[in-house]
């Protein structure tokens, strides 16, 4: 793996970097391509324009909080509140976008609630120095109650045409997705992005290096309270209307993700291209179970080992080497 | 000199918890000049680093910038005016390349964005200063801790600055390494930079400062020109009496029987090692950084996983299968990163002291404080541990920490000691202590093993020194044989070779 | 500077008041006295005793917790484990043993067995503690309903009814469970090498290791004790109730948790104390009386109940910088 070897070819700097990158994740990879392909065997539905479309948009919502809680655990910190705040976006979706504010007041409504509730734990946990564990977890109470109050039992609704373009026939999701995967990209470019490894990893020589240790993290709370209340907004469009508890499993699934991914819990461990690959593999095992008639339960009793498994696998081979 | 120093501390004072760290000490750091701050652990050394880069702030007294007061002293504003802090403790992120790295903090930008093919084209100047021909695009994780400490460097003049503080840069590098920065320092010298020079290796700072602030117990006891000093009266100076000899006389000790010894023993880096240990001996290890000398004694211990074809240690006939198999052996361990494997910084000194203890009495025995206490208090007194036992262990000076992580296992009468550079960072007169420690052990007839990034200590201390490269012992050297020229030729095999990375 | 505060015993007395258990004590007694006098009844005797037997089942999965936090780890799967207690204890048949015990001992036994799988997962395969104890969670959760369905089942085993509902010398049995499981956990944690070990873990686990601390056996105990306190707690709750339903356990995560920090303990390990979780766990049934007294939806009865422990965590629960 030497892409580039003399001074003289210094000017290309970006692309090994990224190669290099890659080099951590290509087993996980490999693993996701062989279930997409027997995926895809399973279900050659997969392939049609339909079946592509439903296809990521199971995935997306799962893509959005894996991502919330991997930019999270690379800065050392993680949420347990990650499931109330979907719930929390899907409730604000669910109850402003037909009324006066209409879908784009709404949408602006589920983004600022998102970047301030975010914001405003960030602030707690790095400010205050309260464990991350402890804040999240009282807030996700907080809250989960904030999203009972705005809709107390499953209703609201959300414009009919929003629903169908969002999870309708389309492939909006996965054009969102790569949206967003490219607007992270030129986060990281920007000295605040890089800044969140050397926050997580390594907190006092990035702080005497001038880096803007706080400004990071809470920056990486705000924006993980973002795309929660996104994915909370894109299930409301899935179900047509809100439900102050249908965020619930997300907080299992973003750790689980995140983890299955390789993002380490000690902060500064793991890429985001990982991550995604986590929460693709997830759902996809996650539809496999549907497909094959696992009922919900067994879902769970299978979920729960195979995620017990696709973690220490790799953890043991390492031991045993 | 009519210039105004770059970089100055006027009288500065700072506490922590109460107690006084620095008393009144002054520094004035002049362009052009390498000035070297020495001191034993505890002096204050790091404390007056942190004041001049502006990661604490004075309680009385003020840092000048040339020659102006300025109040209140960042990280950011130190590095707007120029200076540049190589820290002991690294400020390396594993998981960035070794641009981005050098970068951090100072990073290049185009509309708000890092601006990679700037960033590579400083990096690679920078990184040319010190001789790292690794691609600027590999994670610094995957460096060994000398060429870690080599970025580290690099990062530093990344930012292109007028001073240059570096904090004992060369405690984890090698002969060739050490080289290279010596001969990087003089130039940058020669370019009118105001460098501090932060070293336990006094030779090196015969040799490369012209300038020497002294300090003792937190105040300033010497402020002068290094013309016309030797080395001993450098230490007077530090320890406040006369030094003597740093090594103690010693007869040898050894005798026939083996204390540990094993037939293609491989772990780790080690590979198929043959290797006997007497009693009464002090062997010591050495050889480049990160050759798989420290497998070795961590295989040895049980820590890692290791094969061999046949072991016997103290009259088993196996390696132990753990850690605290290796305990009941009558193994135990020094690690070299007494903070991180050493030590529980935030637990009382008795608790870490008696942690031994705990781990090998049966589980549900009752403990006595009053037991505790008495074997603590012994402990601290045979090695001169002095102070509250109750206080946490990260208030003690690197040298107490060090002693505190060797008397633990003095309860339990080992068999065979594995040290794993034990001096590292150690002030002089606790290096004495432990080298006292060291000797009298073997004298006793246990079996000493000193893995040692510091030459003159294996030549002066040891019987026999088996020199370690890639993976296997190159050169056993009787006591007879031993001279530092001896230990590093060996090192380095016969042709120079770089570090593998 | 008064003479006093240089004696030994001068001392000792300021330690213990400057202790964290120590300011949750005084929290919760200010809280109480306050409570007391803007609400009626709420400091009755009788009312105080019933607080006390709540914050027992509180206070019994947060014993485990306690252990499992000092050494380092986290268990989040305590509330399934609550729930799979009370759940499969009346399915067990006792009429073989009149007396009920040996279901109860049955229950313990699959409680702990759960426990150290959790902790076979942690030491042995590496697995996050917080990966391994969620992912039994979610486990246990479909095993459950597998098992019970949805409906609720009542308990007939006179064991459990008698530790849910007698009380002798006027005492709830609940609450001398309680003290008599915080006497041995006090001792196991302070006066044992068992506890010396944890704490050891717990701060720097690496260093444990190489001081010959038995890492593997030490993370399995802990887990395992966890698993039994959590299924005691379960027994408790059951025989309060008299029925068992999924679910019954869920508020015992949070609570365990919050009742382990707001008692002092580091949530990043090696350093706490049981005699601290005792107040905690009194303190948070405290909380949630007062907000059932104000009669609010539950939307925000959740909102008061996170702020409040967000609240006191503010006041007791920061944690100082490490590295």
């Amino acid at each position: 793996m030497s892409t580039v070897g003399s001074s003289r070819q210094a000017g290309a700097l970006y692309w090994p970097v990224q190669l290099r990158r890659n080099v951590g994740v290509r087993g996980l990879f490999a693993v996701v391509m062989a279930f997409l392909v027997a995926y895809g065997f399973l279900f050659p539905g997969l392939f049609t324009a339909s079946g592509f479309a439903k296809f990521t948009q199971s995935w997306f919502p799962l893509a959005l909080v894996a991502m919330a809680q991997a930019i999270l655990m690379l800065t050392g910190g993680i949420s347990l509140a990650i499931g109330a705040m979907v719930s929390l976006g899907a409730v604000i979706a669910a109850t402003t976008m037909t009324g006066p504010l209409g879908v784009a007041g709404g949408a602006t409504a589920v983004a600022l609630t998102g970047v301030g509730i975010g914001g405003a734990t960030g602030f707690i946990v790095v400010k205050l120095r309260l464990p991350a564990i402890v804040v999240t977890l009282a807030g996700s109470f907080i809250i989960g109650g904030a999203a009972l109050l705005i809709l107390p039992r499953p209703g609201g609704a959300i414009p009919e045409w929003l629903s169908d373009l969002l999870a309708g026939n389309t492939p909006a999701a996965f054009v969102l997705l790569v949206l967003i995967v490219l607007l992270w990209k030129l986060y990281l470019a920007t000295p605040l992005g890089l800044s969140l490894y050397a926050a997580g990893e390594n907190p006092v020589g990035a702080y005497r290096s001038g880096v803007p240790v706080d400004g990071a993290r809470v920056a990486a709370y705000a924006i993980s309270g973002l795309l929660c209340t996104g994915a909370g907004l894109f299930v409301a469009a899935q179900t047509g209307s809100g439900d102050p508890i249908i965020g619930t499993a997300f907080t299992l699934n973003s750790i689980a993700a995140a983890v299955l991914g390789g993002i380490g819990f000690l902060g500064g461990q793991g890429t985001m291209r990982g991550a995604l690959a986590g929460s693709l593999l997830l759902s996809l095992m996650i539809s496999v179970m549907f497909f094959l008639g696992f009922t919900p339960v067994a879902q769970y009793v299978a979920q729960g080992l195979i995620i017990i498994g696709a973690v220490a696998i790799p953890q043991f081979r390492k031991v045993q080497r | 000199m009519a210039t105004a120093p770059l970089l100055a501390a006027r009288g500065v004072s700072k506490s922590f918890f109460g107690n006084p760290v620095l008393r009144d000490v002054s520094i004035a750091l002049q362009p052009g000049r390498v000035h070297a701050l020495l001191g034993e652990n505890g002096a204050g050394k790091s404390t007056l680093i942190n004041l001049l880069s502006g990661a604490l702030r004075p309680d009385g007294g003020a840092i000048e910038v040339d020659g102006r007061p300025v109040w209140r002293m960042t990280p950011a504003y130190a590095q707007q005016a120029g200076i540049a802090v190589v820290q002991q403790e690294l400020s390396l992120t594993a998981s960035l390349s070794i641009a981005e790295n050098i970068g951090l903090g100072a990073y290049p930008r185009r509309f708000g964005l890092l601006d990679y093919p700037e960033l590579a084209v400083r990096a690679r100047a920078a990184c040319d200063l010190v001789g790292l021909r690794e691609p600027l695009s590999v994670p610094v994780g995957h460096l060994s801790l000398g060429r870690r400490q080599m970025v580290e460097i690099a990062k530093a003049l990344y930012r292109r600055p007028r001073v240059l503080i570096l904090d004992e840069p060369t405690s984890s590098l090698s002969a060739t390494e050490t080289k290279v920065l010596t001969e990087l320092l003089e130039r940058l010298r020669g370019e009118g930079i105001a460098i501090l020079y932060i070293s336990h290796r006094l030779n090196e700072v015969m040799a490369l400062c012209q300038h020497v602030t002294i300090l003792k117990d937190g105040a300033c006891t010497a402020d002068r020109s290094l013309e016309g000093t030797d080395a001993g009266g450098l230490v007077r100076l530090m320890v406040g009496r006369d030094p003597g000899d740093l090594f103690p006389q010693w007869q040898a000790s050894v005798s026939t029987a083996n204390a540990i010894s094993v037939r293609n023993f491989s772990a780790g880096l080690m590979r198929d090692v043959d290797l006997d240990i007497r009693t009464g001996e002090v062997l010591g290890i050495g050889g480049l950084v990160g050759q798989g000398q420290e497998d070795l004694l961590l295989g040895l211990y049980g820590a890692i996983p290791a094969r061999t074809a046949s072991a016997t240690i103290n009259g088993a006939s196996s390696l132990p299968s753990g850690v605290p198999k290796a305990n009941a052996l009558g193994l135990a361990y020094v690690p070299a990163d007494r903070k991180r494997e050493g030590l529980h910084l935030i637990h009382s000194i008795i608790t870490n002291m008696m942690l031994p203890a705990f781990a090998r009495l049966p589980a549900l025995k009752l403990r006595s404080r009053r037991a505790e206490r008495e074997t603590a208090r012994g402990l601290a007194a045979q090695l001169g541990i002095k102070g509250d036992l109750d206080r946490p262990a990260q208030a003690l000076s690197g040298g107490n920490q060090q002693k505190v992580a060797l008397a633990k296992w003095m309860p339990h009468h080992p068999l065979a000691l594995l040290l794993n550079d034990p001096t590292r960072g150690v002030d002089v007169e606790t290096k004495r202590e432990i080298y006292m420690m060291l000797r009298n052990f073997a004298a006793a007839g246990k079996a000493v093993v000193l893995l040692s990034s510091d030459t003159p200590e294996l030549v002066h201390l040891c019987d026999r020194v088996a020199v370690v490269r890639e993976g296997h012992i190159v050169a056993m050297l009787e006591r007879g044989a031993l001279s530092e020229e001896a230990i590093v030729s060996a090192a380095m095999g016969a042709e120079q070779r770089q570090v593998a990375a | 500077m008064t003479a006093w505060k240089e004696t030994v015993g001068g001392r000792r007395a300021l330690t213990i008041l400057r202790s964290r258990p120590f300011l949750t004590v005084a929290i919760v007694a200010a809280v109480w006295i306050v409570a007391s006098f803007v609400s009626r009844g709420f400091g009755a005797y009788g009312h105080l005793r019933y607080l006390v037997e709540l914050a027992a089942v509180i206070g019994l999965v947060a014993a485990g917790q306690t252990f499992v936090v000092i050494a380092g780890g986290i268990d989040l799967s305590v509330a399934a484990i609550v729930t799979v207690s009370a759940v499969s204890l009346p399915l067990l048949s006792w009429q073989a043993d009149p007396t009920g015990l040996t279901a109860v001992l049955a229950v313990l036994a699959l409680t702990t067995t759960i426990g150290l799988v959790n902790g076979l997962g942690v030491a042995l395969l590496r697995v996050h503690p917080m990966i391994m104890t969620l992912a039994m969670a979610t486990f246990l959760q479909g095993l459950l309903i597998i098992i019970a369905g949805g409906s609720a089942v009542t308990a007939e085993n006179p064991l459990v009814r008698w530790i849910g509902n007698a009380r002798p010398a006027g005492i709830p049995a609940g609450v001398l469970l309680w003290v008599a499981v915080s006497v041995i956990v006090l001792a196991a944690m302070h006066a044992t090498s068992f506890g010396a070990r944890l704490f050891a873990m717990g701060a720097n686990p690496l260093a444990a290791t190489l001081s010959g601390v038995p890492f593997a056996s030490t993370t399995l105990a802990v887990y395992g004790i966890s698993g039994f306190t959590s299924g005691l707690a379960g027994v408790l709750v059951l025989g309060m109730n008299g029925q068992g339903y999924v679910g019954i356990g869920d508020p015992y995560l949070l609570a365990s948790i919050a009742a382990v920090v707001l008692g002092g303990t580091s949530i990043l390990g090696g350093l706490g104390t049981y005699a601290g979780t005792i107040p905690g766990a009194i303190l948070l049934v405290t909380i949630t009386a007062l907000i059932t007294v104000v009669n609010a939806s539950p939307g925000w009865r959740s909102i008061l109940f996170g702020s409040l422990i967000l609240g006191l965590l503010l006041l007791s629960g920061r944690e100082q910088a490490r590295r």
